[in-house]
């Protein structure tokens, strides 16, 4: 405890790199997302019609998720010494741990964001088509909203991954709550450990809240 | 002066590779009246429907909107104009009621706060209380979704509705009702409606005229539901509407002729068997000190139909007649209402009698 009250300054510093680098790429990778997926699911079939998706429109979703499921299973360490070589930048720059975690929370959001949409029921868009809504204007006025709460589930998913990986950074000398676990082994301050892990748990768990507070709020029609 | 019709189909064919849905549909919808595309699953009816807003493109032929092509305007701004209420309603989950049913005049540029105010309006237009609107569509019942469904339909304004099978899936006493307030609706605003179901007898109680259609997207007749059923085109209309042609046919002939006997003037030829009056109202018959449940009731100035079912319903084999209020107004006996249809079969031969 004598630790932490005498370094507070220091772990709030961390603390508030730490969210940065996990919140920049959740947004970045959910904006590429969202296209993407759109994209992948093609266009719905309408209410009435049985016929399955045409093989083209097969092809191309399956081709969209799986090269997004391919782009998370390249280790994140490698990743992070990849980026400077790639991108051009210091090891220790910022810079590399958006660019690499925008991936992950690409590779994860376009797979959920898929579902997302997907779970918008056809009978609704045939509704909103049939009521005079220009494709454009049904997208972002019916198909997006609707599609909220699948796409919350998976951002929470990959906020809380983000979290977990920006300590990695950490290894190769980007400051984060994870610096904390890299320091207090090195200099062996048990107290400094527990403080960058007790503190990483804590950060996931309210952004954790907060989002899924934000997403509640924005689909109270659900809950009626 | 005919009034010109508000839809017509002029050979028009809808193909989907080989298969054609729809084949060479010649049709005139007649503006302020209710047409029934009626005929089993699979004969092109919906589609027919759906071409006309353009949920669904033809492949050959035209399709007048009060006299102009449906195809001389973005299909967005057409179904803006016409009313459309599907199957299951379609709400749109995450709007209120109110904004549910403004959808298109927002669409159309209406302010917000405007479209509100005429949605408050149709909400009870529709039979349902202002204190829906801030409900969300989940919090509503099958019945209830389904008037929401037919008051955003007419805040188009159009004069024109679409309804596609809107009624089927609720059980059939909301149905009923569903019904009953549709025809109000249409005699209170005079728009016209094409209306498609599966069901004959659905058919029958709201259509001024029936399109009955065949397999292959054919119209095997076109006609009044009387037209209809005492005169099939050919087997294949004579089948879909049914064994109880007779029956339904009685749905036309009034029973106003039916003498109506006064409770007191008889003197109980139903023997052991006492009506129940509670209120003046009717409530069951008293047997051997046993209450048994009435049959059907009779309202004044109704069918022949509902003259004969009370009759057949009724535990003593006497129909019971009330008035709008359901008031007890006195007995039916059957060998009246038989007399009745005899009556009306002479008459609409024009022999006998």
């Amino acid at each position: 405890m004598n630790w932490l009250s005498s370094n507070l300054d220091y772990v709030a510093q961390l603390a508030a790199l730490h969210v940065l680098q996990a919140l920049i790429p959740l947004v970045a990778g959910t904006l590429i997302a969202l296209p993407l997926a759109r994209l992948a699911v093609g266009r719905r079939r309408d209410g009435r019609s049985t016929e399955l998706s045409t093989t083209a429109g097969k092809v191309r979703r399956a081709t969209v998720i799986n090269s997004a499921a391919l782009l998370y299973t390249i280790p994140s360490l490698a990743l992070f010494v990849l980026m400077p070589l790639i991108l051009g930048t210091s090891i220790t720059s910022l810079l590399n741990v958006y660019v690499a975690l925008s991936l992950y929370v690409l590779a994860m959001m376009v797979r959920s964001s898929v579902d997302a949409f997907e779970s918008v029921s056809p009978i609704t868009l045939e509704a909103a088509t049939a009521m005079g809504y220009t494709p454009v204007r049904r997208f972002w006025m019916v198909e997006l909203p609707l599609a909220i709460p699948v796409m919350v589930a998976g951002l929470r998913v990959a906020l809380v991954s983000n979290i977990s990986m920006v300590s990695v950074g950490a290894v190769i000398g980007i400051q984060s709550l994870g610096t904390l676990f890299t320091d207090g082994l090195r200099r062996n301050i048990p107290a400094e450990i527990i403080v960058g892990i007790v503190g990483t748990v804590l950060l996931a768990l309210v952004l954790d809240r907060v989002l899924a507070a934000l997403g509640a709020w924005n689909t109270r029609w659900r809950k009626a | 002066m005919p009034i010109p019709p508000a839809i017509e189909f002029k050979n028009v064919t809808k193909t989907y590779g080989e298969n054609t849905v729809v084949d060479d549909l010649s049709l005139s919808v007649p503006a302020g009246k209710i047409t029934v595309f009626v005929g089993p699953s699979g004969c092109g009816k919906t589609t027919s429907l759906r071409m006309i807003n353009r949920m669904v493109e033809h492949t050959r032929g035209e399709i007048l909107v009060d006299g102009q092509p449906n195809t001389g305007r973005p299909a967005h701004e057409l179904r803006r104009s016409i009313g459309y209420v599907l199957q299951q309603a379609g709400l749109m989950p995450h709007r209120t009621i109110v904004d549910n049913i403004a959808t298109v005049p927002v669409l159309k540029g209406v302010s917000t706060k405007e479209a509100r105010a005429q949605a408050l309006e149709l909400l009870e237009r529709v039979g349902l209380d202002r204190s829906f609107a801030k409900r969300y569509p989940a919090q509503l019942s099958g019945g209830q979704a389904q008037r929401v469904g037919v008051a955003r339909a007419l805040a188009s304004g159009s004069s024109i509705l679409l309804m596609d099978e809107p009624f089927s899936a609720v059980d059939p006493v909301v149905r009923s009702d569903l019904q009953n307030e549709l025809l109000r609706l249409q005699r209170e605003l005079g728009v016209t409606i094409i209306f498609v179901t599966h069901d004959i007898d659905e058919a029958i109680t709201l259509g001024d005229q029936l399109a009955v259609f065949a397999r292959g997207g054919r119209i095997a007749q076109f006609g009044t539901p009387e037209e209809i059923l005492r005169q099939p085109a050919d087997d294949f209309v004579a089948s879909f509407v049914g064994r109880d042609r007779g029956m339904r046919r009685l749905t036309f002939a009034s029973a106003s002729d039916v003498t109506i006997h006064p409770l007191q003037a008889l003197e109980t030829p139903w023997q052991n068997w006492q009506l129940k009056v509670e209120d003046g109202k009717p409530a069951g018959w008293l047997v051997d000190g046993r209450l048994i449940p009435g049959g059907s009731l009779y309202r004044e100035g109704a069918s022949l139909r509902d003259a004969l079912d009370s009759v057949l319903s009724s535990p003593s084999g006497w129909g019971v007649a009330v008035d709008n209020e359901g008031k007890l107004l006195g007995l039916l006996k059957s060998d009246d209402v038989l007399d009745a249809t005899e009556t009306e079969r002479q008459r609409r031969y024009g022999v006998g009698a």
